[in-house]
């Protein structure tokens, strides 16, 4: 008891440092920013305090719904897009022959690649005067097919969205095949024995022993997606006429271009508060299907 | 191991060696210095901060400049720093709120200077404009009233650069081949439009990725044409004028009927306007209506050739509108200023090295560096580029519109520049003008409360 005891305030005591740092450069700043959302700030002048109506005029912004509805589809691009393809090519590339290696440096490339050059790539893979996107669909005949894809409304969205899910298979690549490679051989070896082969193994042995990891992975996939920025800011700047703002970008143009400090700093709380509604509500589903029997 | 203690104890007194002989060299240096000043008459001494710190033509000139100026004067010291354009206002505004400005520096027309003024930081330079009364008069029309402030309408400085963002390029081949005149009208422009359309060439180039595009080179002049400049003024003040008034809808109607006439190439909001340029450049599009950046940008990426082959003309007038035909948007640029607390010999020296960056000798340098100004000065052909001098030829003539987002607010020049964005993308009108009538009367608003 003593010893356990001990142990505990040697945790304590070992994580204090880290405890403390985290809650200056996170936990404040978030707490200090819904402060700043109380006032008219541009950032230059005295702020004044307005009460709510900051709050009240995001809740009753278009554009913010609009942006959340374009954040909600980078999501869920990014979860089913990112998360089954890393897994796919998991699966593929477990074994180390030097083709397999190749393709796997291939996928992670892009994560090497600051994500400014990625929105330069593919503002210009999809530039309607010589992207190579609407040249490829001129040459296989399908010429009613080019557009603007990021100025065309009907499909920009879609269009920002891949060029992030391109951008971000990689780590979740290299966490899946490292999850592969921890499922004891043990339990392989049993499951062949009783007969397991192939897709049955795959559903009854390997998915549910990497649940966990799968698990980590969504959410790390639904809070990356939902700080979309850079890509989106580079190839669009949220345009145009607004049409894929984000809630970053929303929140980046309100406080930096127009000097809205403090309309910006209620954006981003309510950026805040709409990542842990997502996040509890993933961690929700995924709970349901734990009990749900494909899980451990 | 020993070893590597021993050659790590030698480099730190290697290093610690050379930091002492720099030490002896800059006293050396400074005793130098004192002596040579004890010798000669009284020297002033003054702080001069400009952004002038690029590799462009005219920041050489400028720079060349001031020291000329060390060289003629040799009893005033001029201490130049030269801070790079991206961070020039944020310095500037950091020691102005110190009090610590410098005794001459650069500012910028408009909203930047008015601060200066209201924080009685800066005064006037009257004593160089009586001493100079031609001089004074040859600046363009209206160049020195941005720089008139109160009641005894003092002058505080004189523009040495010029913006203007809405000039009509044309490819002068694509025009003869198809003979077609250049328009000076709107509807001359319209069936312009109609005939390269009907040719498979892109009638406009343009590059609204960024969205202040459409708005300060197109939509301005077009606006200033239909409501004039007074009606503007008064809307920008909310004063009996809003931007809801029918007047400023069919202005918006102007720029949907370019839309409409299928006048921009697919997906202009897509591209940039560094794009834009080069497409138009190629030839692909007929006409361009741009700034005068794009004058030094196709400068220095085009072959002279193409460049032979640009002209320029003024927006096509709209006669059926309110407002004067003859306008471009745009304004005098940028001057130097004089610090409220320089006296005698320093206030002296100030006005002197004013002058010397912006007299007859020095504008039209600047000139002839590619560079507009606004002043009235001949330039030499040979010296500049073809496309230049003409675009500056036609600027003389021609008298100044307002750009719309340096005289509105912030969050309303966002709305007009999205709103613009929208109407390209088959918006409606109305929504537009009522965004930008909301964003600008929330501003006008906010301020009277302050």
């Amino acid at each position: 008891m003593q010893n356990i005891l001990r142990v505990k305030y040697l945790l304590a005591l070992t994580l204090l440092p880290t405890l403390l740092l985290y809650t200056f450069i996170v936990i404040v700043p978030i707490i200090w920013s819904s402060y700043y959302g109380f006032f008219k700030w541009s950032g230059m002048n005295e702020p004044s305090f307005i009460g709510w109506s900051n709050y009240m005029e995001v809740v009753n912004d278009p554009i913010f719904w609009r942006a959340l509805k374009n954040n909600l589809i980078i999501v869920a691009a990014s979860v089913f897009g990112q998360v089954p393809i890393a897994l796919i090519l998991a699966l593929m590339l477990r074994k180390t022959s030097l083709f397999q290696k190749f393709v796997r440096s291939a996928v992670f490339l892009p994560m090497v690649i600051s994500t400014v050059v990625v929105g330069l790539i593919w503002g210009y893979i999809y530039n309607p005067e010589f992207g190579i996107v609407n040249a490829f669909l001129e040459t296989v005949g399908l010429e009613t097919w080019t557009r603007a894809w990021l100025s065309d409304r009907s499909v920009n969205m879609y269009a920002v969205a891949i060029p992030i899910i391109w951008n971000y298979i990689g780590p979740y690549l290299i966490i899946f095949i490292a999850a592969i490679q921890n499922v004891p051989n043990e339990i392989e070896d049993a499951a062949k024995i009783d007969g397991a082969n192939g897709l049955k193994k795959l559903i009854y042995v390997t998915l549910p022993m990497m649940w966990t990891t799968i698990k980590v992975a969504v959410v790390l996939c639904i809070s990356g997606s939902l700080k979309a920025f850079d890509q989106v800011f580079v190839m669009t700047g949220g345009g145009p006429a607004q049409s894929t703002e984000l809630l970053a970008t929303y929140m980046y143009n309100n406080t930096f271009v127009i000097y809205r400090y403090g309309f910006g700093s209620a954006i981003s709380t309510m950026i805040v508060i709409v990542s842990l509604v997502l996040i509890l509500f993933s961690q929700v589903i995924m709970k349901r299907k734990d009990e749900g029997g494909i899980g451990i | 191991m020993k070893k590597t203690i021993f050659l790590i104890g030698i480099l730190l007194l290697l290093l610690l060696a050379a930091c002492g002989d720099d030490q002896n060299e800059q006293a050396n240096g400074d005793s130098d210095n004192s002596d040579g000043s004890d010798n000669g008459e009284e020297k002033t001494t003054i702080s001069f901060w400009h952004n002038f710190a690029g590799d462009d033509l005219r920041a050489r000139t400028i720079r060349d400049r001031i020291d000329q100026f060390n060289e003629d004067n040799p009893n005033i010291t001029v201490e130049a720093e030269a801070i790079p354009v991206d961070g020039y206002r944020q310095r500037i505004s950091t020691v102005a709120a110190a009090q610590e400005l410098p005794d001459v520096f650069f500012t910028y027309s408009g909203s930047f200077t008015d601060q200066f003024y209201e924080g009685n930081l800066i005064q006037p330079i009257t004593p160089l404009i009586d001493e100079n009364p031609d001089w004074a008069d040859s600046f363009l029309s209206s160049a020195l009233d941005i720089y008139e402030y109160g009641d005894e309408e003092d002058i505080y400085s004189v523009p040495v650069a010029m913006s203007s963002t809405s000039y009509l390029f044309y490819n002068k081949e694509l025009f003869e081949e198809n003979n077609v005149q250049v328009p000076e009208t709107w509807d001359e422009l319209m069936d312009a439009i109609d005939v390269f359309n009907e040719q498979g060439i892109t009638p406009l180039a343009m590059g609204n990725q960024a969205p202040w595009v459409a708005q300060s080179t197109t939509f301005g002049a077009i606006a200033d044409r239909v409501t004039g400049t007074d009606w503007f003024m008064d809307a920008v003040e909310q004063n009996g004028a809003f931007f809801t008034d029918p007047v400023f809808i069919d202005a918006l109607g102007y720029f949907k009927e370019l839309v409409d006439a299928n006048a921009y190439q697919e997906g202009a909001n897509s591209i940039d306007n560094t794009q834009a340029e080069q497409y138009f450049a190629q030839g692909k599009a007929a006409m361009m209506i741009n700034g005068s950046w794009t004058i030094s940008s196709l400068a220095s990426s085009s072959s002279e050739e193409v460049l032979e082959n640009i002209g320029v003309a003024l927006v096509p007038s709209i006669p059926e509108g309110e407002g004067r035909e003859n306008t471009i948007t745009g304004g005098p640029g940028g001057g130097f200023v004089l610090n409220k607390n320089a006296e005698g010999d320093v206030k002296e020296a100030g006005l002197e090295l004013i002058y010397y960056l912006s007299n007859d000798e020095a504008q039209k340098e600047i000139a002839e560096s590619n560079s507009m100004v606004m002043y009235d000065v001949d330039i030499d052909e040979d010296k500049v580029s073809p496309l230049y001098y003409n675009a500056f030829n036609l600027v003389r003539g021609a008298e100044f519109a307002p750009v719309y987002d340096l005289y509105l607010s912030a969050a309303a020049g966002e709305a007009i520049n999205n709103g613009l964005q929208e109407i390209m993308l088959g918006g409606d009108l109305e929504p537009v003008a009522e965004n930008l009538q909301q964003a600008q009367a929330q501003s006008v608003e906010e301020d009277d409360d302050e």
